[in-house]
């Protein structure tokens, strides 16, 4: 029994080894994409009123006072980069205020009267309890 | 050109192995008095979800105090009345809390709910002889369950809210079960259920809000459990002398819990009982908590003290991290 062995044009040369290479690299890229701690990625909030998104964007570029208004009831949100807050609105409950500052993942604002949800997403967390 | 197709076929390979982890389905709603964010990833996600929202639609049909055709709200209102089989499981299951916690949790507390009104537009602190005219009312021998057939004594009434939600997650996790669904997470107004794990195969994290600040105390790395926060950060409203009361009244004074507790976080295998046991614990208190864990095992307890300690059963000890930019102090809970 002999072995027999490839036709010169069938063995692997420099250049195959290059598109190895090469493929092996965009797979871990792609593995980075998917894999990547959520703790590196960069916090993104977003506003929904009455279930449309109306705001979303990172946290950082959010820094400012905005003012959202549904359901007759106005909300004034303040963002220093770091942390969101409503910091001020005429609904009833005023659950909204109560809530704070939030500054990290998973956390929410919710007014109920508005119906003005904002969330933070991207961080270390999936979600929040309490 | 051998090689030109042989590059094109890894290609095509390499983009297809990324299709295993499809992008999680999302819907979110305001039912039952919260805003809900349900999660699922996988074949019939979307789908599972859809169902999901309409059994949460549906349970708020009858477990609401507000609406007027509710069985609740017919039974509040009428003294007596034929429910729907889902309405007197957690009648059922409400006064089997009650009896377990000694009375902590408490449904018949309904009348001083709706004196003090936290929750609602016109919260106000009531006169002691208000609350002590109402006490009386209070008390699950106050609630005649038959079957499908519900009674109250005169005046007495009942609500749901310390325990519905939890209900309606493990309806979530049975609808996630029966299509499938491996990897979910469900947040009903902070009442939350993951399913599974992340898309990714590792555990969902689960953050503990901080009460006293802007973000979490601790994160929890979970999977398949239901977990449930109680604390008087949650809802309260400050009277014209300054004083903060908060929605978590203790059935037996008829007034907020004055509590050694900022939070109480239960996990568990049901999404109803750690409901009704968190807000159970918050109104006991540490002792008593820890005491009551102990006696009755069966689930697991983060408890965030107003002296600034963060106390979880030793279950949780490797599951439990404390956020950096926290002061808090981890302990275990002696079994």
């Amino acid at each position: 029994m002999s072995l027999k062995s490839s036709p010169p044009e069938c063995r692997p040369n420099r250049r195959d080894a290059l598109a190895a290479l090469a493929i092996a690299l965009a797979a871990l890229v792609i593995a980075l994409i998917y894999y990547i701690p959520a703790e590196t990625a960069s916090l993104q909030v977003s506003v929904s009123v009455d279930g449309r998104v109306e705001e979303f964007a990172p946290l950082s570029r959010y820094a400012g006072v905005h003012t959202y208004s549904h359901n007759g009831y106005t909300l004034t949100v303040s963002c220093d980069g770091a942390t969101v807050q409503v910091v001020s609105a005429n609904c009833p409950g005023q659950d909204c205020v109560h809530t704070g500052a939030v500054s990290k993942a998973g956390q929410s604002i919710v007014c109920l009267p508005a119906r003005i949800v904002i969330r933070l997403s991207g961080g270390a967390a999936d979600l929040t309890v309490g | 050109m051998r090689r030109f197709w042989a590059i094109a076929l890894s290609c095509v390979l390499l983009l297809l192995s990324g299709c295993g982890a499809a992008a999680p389905e999302e819907l979110t709603l305001f039912a039952m008095d919260t805003y809900m964010t349900l999660t699922a990833c996988g074949d019939g996600a979307k789908d599972a979800l859809e169902e999901a929202a309409q059994r949460i639609n549906a349970l708020e049909q009858l477990f609401s105090r507000t609406r007027e055709d509710s069985d609740v709200s017919r039974l509040n209102r009428q003294g007596s009345a034929s429910l729907h089989p889902e309405t007197a499981e957690l009648l059922a299951l409400s006064l089997s809390c009650a009896e377990a916690t000694g009375g902590a949790f408490d449904v018949t507390v309904a009348p001083l709910v709706s004196l003090w009104n936290v929750t609602g537009d016109t919260p106000r602190v009531p006169a002691r002889e208000e609350i002590d005219a109402l006490m009386p009312l209070v008390g699950v021998e106050h609630l005649h369950l038959d079957g499908t057939s519900a009674s109250l004594d005169e005046g007495c009434a009942v609500d749901l809210g310390g325990i519905a939600k939890g209900y309606a997650s493990d309806q979530v996790a049975a609808i996630f079960a029966a299509r499938g669904i491996r990897s979910g997470a469900v947040s009903l107004g902070g009442n939350v259920y993951v399913c599974g794990t992340r898309p990714d195969g590792t555990p969902w994290r689960v953050a503990v809000q901080d009460p006293q600040g802007a973000g979490y105390a601790c994160i929890l790395s979970l999977q398949d459990t239901f977990a449930v926060t109680s604390g008087a950060y949650q809802r309260n409203f400050t009277a014209p002398d300054g004083t903060v009361y908060h929605h978590i009244l203790d059935p037996a004074t008829g007034a907020p819990a004055q509590s050694d507790l900022l939070s109480v976080t239960v996990l568990g295998a049901s999404g109803s009982v750690a409901d009704a046991y968190s807000t159970a614990l918050f109104v006991m208190g540490q002792r008593q908590a820890e005491a009551f864990w102990r006696a009755q095992g069966g689930f697991s307890l983060v408890l965030i003290t107003a002296d600034g300690r963060v106390r979880c059963t030793p279950d949780l000890s490797e599951q439990l991290t404390l956020s950096e930019d926290t002061s808090y102090v981890l302990e275990v809970i002696s079994p």
